[in-house]
């Protein structure tokens, strides 16, 4: 059972499992069942189809195919694939919303030029709410 | 479950892999608080503090470190536990493993060399029989 665990850097959050609380750490994290709270990674973080996540969330790239509700900080991307739902708040350097997504919510762009992220680095912000 | 994968990998490395894989896995640069809660095995490389309740098995690595109260159906530990530690069929203490508490278990098995400071209670497995006659159940006063 152990042996599958060698990629390492990403943690598996599986589909019949819930965690409510905060998730910290410096890899990236794949959440195909229900996450409730904070998440602040220095990797990635994986929403799967089956994956709903109801949190304040730090991370650097976001991929959403299930449902994100919540304050997300994208450090460098957040996509939002034809199955995903995003309802909230995001701040990002890039975004990529795919036909079919569902985006509800703010969008805020971290500026590329500045090396400070953060809300000080806000360069646009722009109102958003598109369904597709 | 059929993972929606996109002929464009994503941006996470590794997306994917996982496909209908239903052990959770808490790799070792990672820190959970908070509640743990449903099916499926589990296996904890990093920090776990807080409570959880496992309908599967817990496996506690040499490089975790668990603090809180664990419920699970079986729990391996060869890393760092304490708390209170319940298993409804059984416990395994590897040699590796340094656990303090409180553990319940109706088997409980430990290796050679496992750090064991606490309270054990084994009680026989009740989940068949409603606790009625069951004797470890009833303490009276």
């Amino acid at each position: 059972m152990v042996k599958d665990v060698t990629s390492g850097s990403t943690s598996l959050v599986s589909r019949p499992m819930v965690v409510e609380g905060e998730i910290s750490g410096d890899e990236s994290l794949h959440v195909d069942g229900r996450v409730k709270g904070i998440i602040r990674l220095k990797g990635d973080l994986f929403v799967g189809v089956s994956g709903i996540v109801e949190a304040e969330i730090d991370a650097r790239n976001v991929v959403i195919q299930g449902t994100i509700t919540g304050k997300v900080l994208a450090r460098r991307q957040l996509e939002v694939q034809p199955s995903g739902r995003f309802n909230g708040e995001c701040t990002a350097a890039s975004y990529e919303i795919r036909e079919g997504a569902v985006f509800e919510g703010v969008s805020r762009m971290i500026s590329s030029s500045k090396p400070q992220n953060g809300s000080a680095s806000v360069s646009s912000e722009q109102d958003s709410k598109r369904q597709t | 479950m059929g993972l929606f994968v996109k002929d464009k990998p994503s941006a996470v490395s590794g997306a994917g892999q996982h496909g209908d894989n239903e052990t959770s896995f808490f790799g070792a640069k990672l820190t959970v608080k908070g509640k743990v809660s449903g099916g499926g095995n589990l296996i904890v490389m990093g920090t776990l503090e807080g409570e959880f309740d496992l309908n599967g098995e817990l496996v506690v690595a040499p490089s975790a470190l668990v603090n809180g109260e664990v419920k699970a159906v079986n729990v391996t530990v060869s890393g760092g536990f304490s708390g209170s530690l319940t298993a409804k069929q059984k416990i395994h203490l590897e040699k590796s493993s340094v656990v303090s508490g409180r553990l319940i278990a109706p088997k409980l098995s430990v290796a050679d060399g496992a750090v064991l400071n606490g309270e054990i209670e084994m009680k026989k497995s009740s989940e068949s029989k409603p606790a009625a006659n069951d004797p470890t159940q009833k303490e009276k006063k």
